[in-house]
């Protein structure tokens, strides 16, 4: 049965490379002049202009990490930040050139819009090439598009919120995407208005040694709820790319946001993202992630619980195979009295990759009567990988109930041994119990992406086991 | 002359590097139930494991025949998939693999046919009933967080689905209630026809009463030292294994 | 006065995080100190040996940190255990003066021993303590090691614990860490050889403004090794704890286990706690377990032991205790256990 499904997916799908043709790639590395440049060529309102070059100089001033995975291979005078695709943004998929939309459909992304989303973003290099949404939608007053257009068409929501949740000092990355950011999806959702329909949007990366730096601004506003799934992918080269993403989210007081992502960026791609939800007075916050690509990913999705009552719940999943170090954790900051956090994240390493779990969970002095459970696990397919918990766990305060477990292992001879006296070939039976411990993730994504998710893992166990 | 279907031959089994089976001979043919008896220790467990080929314990020597062909080292899953069914004392816990997907995957591994889900359904319904489960028990991981009854019936369930040419039945735990013991000789009733056969490995010999028991052998240190019919294990029952130590 | 940086961790985390070492400011270092003579050593039976010589440990794979490491001791002790007796060992100190100590235990193949160390202030002077203590388990060697460290609350408390297992050794450890200004103790154990077993059992109880900075290393090499740490905790008043734990199996180290679980109590709500409790992992057939938890002293427990007629301090005191109490037990000596609950009930008053 999975080995039929083995045979349909194709890494391929994801390995399309296009020509790369573009309409501007801007000069590799970063000065004031190129950054002044991207802001003409994107047309900046002056206070954007000003922001960038601001957030250059925090970039200069700020060191790299000094903990976590090596990252000197990266050399930003040879990356290009700003590459503008042969395309204007369009909002039917036949306006979008021919090369580009065949990528978008082997990802299966106008088929996925028909069949089970509300609305979809498309970026392409460094600019939205398709942004949809439904028209109910359109008619509640959500408000679903890519970041310039909201620069320009929304400046006082924008500048309220822009970089605001996560500000360019918080660390070196995050002043490079205040610097260079281009493209992104802009997301308000009216008070009490439920999108009950996922909303997507697709990052794709094609030119080689450049980078991405979308930009993404959701704002669910009192009462409201959304599901956002977030999808990134990109062909492998030989030299590093980079992405340098931010997600900035705003839960309003009663409102529910669930952001998915699943991450299969291609292998020579560091993966240095940012993202942050601000959570409101009895709102809810859910992180869903699954991370597959990168061959270097550092990515701590924070949740900011400043209302009373406000809820959080990470569920994530990291797999890291050959040449992969996968630094991914999740962290919470508890703000307010009655606040609560759930995490369950899990990790597999194999082939010599490297996961790693680095967290933070944090209970302030006056976040009385708060509850934070976490649980991590992880599995060792084979003794050459490497698998790392780094967990912090800050608690300032008594009136708090706080548990934290973790466990490393590896898969049971015993249950290979009872599965396959069930029938199933040895390297069946690990793919099961593989896909069986990667469930609690797959079951909160939209079937598809369930679907997706498994492909993944039946592809990055194929010839890895037995 | 009978159908054979199993025949192992002066079989030596070590684990942990101990010598455990010094020599097992036995002949089963189908439409007949046999019964392995034997104190703690004598290698009931073993000979169960050896037979599946369990790569934690080790073939020193000898041959294990099914249906004339030679599967003394076939991978375990190739011997599940020639019509070996094993039953287990401690079934493994498999989160996020549901009872009905698992049943589903694992008929279409043995039969290598895609399995009609309706039919399946059906008989998955039937079964259950029979046994007295708890259907909502199908959608739940794979005996996560199961009473030891419910997952004594699970296996049965397992051995009625997946419909072996021989069952091997390890009930080597002497702590098995009364519910279990009604589990497994409801299961065996309802399983055992002329063209299979069974084996029970247990020291417990209330689960042979409802059971029509062709052949009971005493298992003493890792060797079969006599063989006899029904009135043989209630003989044990009764006197217990000292006399053949 | 200096500002000195210690007990950094073996991987860094986020510097936010503020636990990758730890920064104490003011500290005063005493130079060219005397003789430390206040210390009463029993030995039982006539085999094992404390002699008083010089030991060449102080360069060690973490420790504290180089500062306090590079200062001459005043008190060198070198400890051979040749019994197989399991015969005990008391170094009882008390603190009337800053104390340096150099402690090198060499626990020779197939023999065995309880060895006991107490550190005690009998009043209230503020002094210095750094310590060194590095233990060698020979093969098939068995020691049962005590610390109790009973310094005031105004003295600053420095240990740097060094430990090799060889093949099928087993070192069992119990801290007490009640005392100190500030308590920092390194702990790093080696696993260097098959079958070798470490089991690290804490308690800490911290009032005033008292800060706990444990570091614990556990390096798991040999095959089949086994490393169990247990960390117990109370805190009152403003007291801080920074709790350190690395459970790290290295390549090689095929079916071992690895444990780690932290507790703990928080009995006022300026109290804070701070854990990393890390698990590292480069290969494949190994079981690693963490778990932690830090809440208040349950409620419901509480209004049972109230409702017999215990005052709220007294039904604490109880709960801390029954807490602490499967550590204490590992203490054979009845003497020094009395010592220790007698001073749970005092710290807690």
């Amino acid at each position: 049965m999975s080995k039929t499904k083995v045979d349909e997916i194709n890494r391929n799908i994801y390995d399309i490379k296009n020509k790369d043709e573009y309409e501007f790639k801007i000069k590799k590395g970063l000065t004031p002049e190129i950054i002044k440049e991207i802001s003409k060529q994107k047309n900046d309102p002056e206070w954007m202009a000003e922001f960038r070059l601001k957030a250059l100089e925090v970039y200069n001033k700020l060191e790299l990490p000094t903990w976590g995975p090596d990252l000197s291979e990266l050399n930003m005078d040879e990356i290009a930040t700003y590459v503008r695709p042969k395309s204007k943004l369009n909002n039917s998929w036949e306006d979008v050139p021919e090369d580009i939309k065949n990528t978008f459909d082997k990802l299966g992304i106008p088929e996925a819009e028909k069949t089970s989303l509300a609305g979809v973003g498309a970026q392409y290099d460094s600019e939205v090439v398709y942004h949809s949404m439904k028209e109910e939608l359109i008619k509640q007053g959500v408000i679903y598009t890519d970041m310039e257009t909201a620069v320009r068409e929304y400046p006082e929501l924008v500048k309220k919120h822009f970089m605001k949740c996560v500000p360019v000092s918080d660390h070196k990355f995050v002043a490079l995407h205040g610097a260079v950011w281009s493209g992104g999806s802009f997301v308000y959702v009216p008070k009490g208005v439920k999108v009950d329909i996922p909303l997507q949007s697709y990052f794709r990366l094609n030119s080689p040694e450049s980078g991405q730096f979308e930009h993404t601004l959701i704002i669910v506003d009192e009462g409201a709820s959304l599901h956002f799934i977030e999808g990134c992918s990109a062909p492998k080269y030989n030299k590093v790319n980079l992405h340098a993403g931010c997600v900035e989210l705003y839960v309003k007081e009663n409102a529910y946001l669930r952001y998915s992502t699943i991450e299969n960026w291609s292998k020579n791609m560091l993966n240095l993202n940012t993202k942050k939800a601000i959570v409101e007075k009895n709102a809810k916050m859910e992180w869903v992630s699954g991370s597959f690509g990168s061959k270097i990913s550092m990515l701590y999705p924070m949740s900011i619980l400043n209302g009373e009552g406000a809820k959080t719940e990470f569920t994530g999943i990291s797999f890291a195979g050959k040449g992969q170090n996968l630094d991914n954790g999740f962290k919470v900051v508890h703000n307010s009295p009655n606040t609560s956090s759930v995490v369950n994240a899990k990790s597999i390493s194999k082939n010599g990759g490297k996961c790693t779990y680095r967290s933070l969970v944090r209970i302030n002095e006056n976040a009385k009567n708060s509850k934070a459970l976490v649980s991590c696990e992880s599995l060792m397919l084979d003794d050459i990988s490497i698998s790392d918990t780094i967990p912090v766990n800050d608690i300032q305060t008594d009136e708090v109930e706080f548990s934290h477990e973790a466990k490393i292992g590896k898969i049971s001879d015993k249950t290979i041994f009872y599965l396959m006296s069930r029938g199933l070939s040895e390297e069946d039976a690990k793919a099961m119990i593989v896909r069986g411990f990667a469930y609690p993730i797959s079951k909160e994504l939209p079937v598809e992406y369930a679907v997706e998710m498994n492909n993944l893992i039946n592809l990055e166990l194929e010839g890895a086991i037995g | 002359m009978k159908k054979e279907l199993l025949k192992i031959e002066d079989l030596h089994v070590s684990a942990e590097n101990k010598e455990i089976l010094k020599g097992i001979n036995l002949k089963i043919n189908k439409g007949e139930i046999h019964v392995i008896m034997g104190p703690n220790g004598s290698g009931k467990t073993t000979t169960a494991n050896a037979i599946l080929n369990n790569p934690a314990y080790i073939k020193q020597s000898g041959k294990i025949m099914f249906e004339s062909e030679d599967i003394t080292n076939l991978s375990t899953d190739e011997i599940a998939r020639k019509g070996i069914f094993m039953s287990f004392q401690l079934p493994e816990e498999i989160p996020g693999v549901s009872v009905t997907n698992f049943l589903k995957y694992a008929k279409n591994k043995i039969t290598g046919e895609p399995v009609k889900i309706f039919a399946f359904k059906e008989e998955l319904k039937k079964y259950m009933e029979e046994l007295n489960m708890n259907s909502k028990n199908m959608e739940r991981s794979l005996n996560v967080g199961f009473s030891g009854g419910e997952k004594k019936k699970n296996e049965i369930l397992q051995m009625l689905v997946l419909n072996p040419k021989l069952a091997i039945l390890d009930e080597t735990d002497s702590g098995l209630d009364v519910d279990a013991i009604k589990t497994v000789s409801k299961g065996i009733q309802m399983f055992k026809n002329e063209n299979n056969a069974v084996l029970i490995i247990t020291h417990n010999t209330k689960i042979l009463n409802s059971l029509k028991v062709d052949y009971v052998h005493v298992l003493v240190d890792g060797k079969i030292i006599k063989t006899g019919s029904q009135e043989l294990a209630e003989e044990i029952e009764e006197n217990g294994y000292s006399q053949y130590k | 006065m200096e500002k000195i940086i210690l007990n950094e961790t073996p991987v860094r985390t986020a510097k936010n995080f503020n636990i990758n070492n730890i920064k104490l400011e003011n500290i005063e270092i005493p130079k060219n100190i005397k003789t430390f003579n206040n210390v009463q050593v029993k030995v039982e039976g006539t085999t094992n040996i404390v002699e008083e010589a010089e030991t060449n440990i102080n360069t060690l794979t973490y420790g504290v940190g180089n500062k306090l490491q590079n200062i001459e001791p005043n008190k060198s002790l070198k400890i051979t255990i040749k019994s197989k007796k399991n015969q005990e060992i008391l170094i009882d100190f008390n603190l009337d003066k800053d104390l340096i100590d150099n402690i090198e235990i060499n626990v020779e193949e197939g023999t065995n021993a309880i060895l006991i160390i107490k550190y005690k202030s009998e009043n209230d002077i503020k002094t210095f303590h750094s310590g060194i203590i590095k233990t060698i388990l020979q093969k098939n060697s068995k020691i049962n090691l005590v610390i109790v460290n009973l310094i005031n609350i105004k003295s600053n408390n420095f240990l740097s614990i060094e430990n090799e297992l060889k093949a099928n050794s087993i070192l069992k450890y119990t801290i007490i860490d009640f005392g100190g200004k500030n308590s920092i103790t390194n702990y790093y154990s080696n696993l260097q050889e098959q079958e070798a077993e470490n089991e690290l059992n804490t308690i800490y109880l911290g009032k005033d403004n008292q800060l706990f900075d444990l570091n614990y290393i556990g390096e798991l090499r040999g095959e089949k090794s086994n490393m169990n740490i247990e960390v117990q905790g109370a805190l009152k008043d403003n007291a801080k704890k920074h709790f350190k734990g690395t459970i790290d199996f290295k390549k090689g180290c095929k079916k071992s286990k690895g444990n780690e679980d932290e507790f703990c109590m928080l009995l006022s709500d300026t109290a804070k706690s701070l854990a990393l409790p890390m698990l590292l992992c480069s290969e494949e057939d190994v079981e690693g377990n963490h778990s932690s938890a830090t809440g208040k002293a349950g409620e419901k427990e509480l209004f049972y032991i109230m409702s017999r007629g215990f005052d709220k301090k007294e039904a604490m005191k109880l709960l801390v205790r029954a807490k602490f109490n499967k550590i204490i037990e590992n203490i054979q000596n009845e003497e020094l256990k009395n010592e220790i609950l007698e001073e749970i009930d005092k710290r807690l008053d």
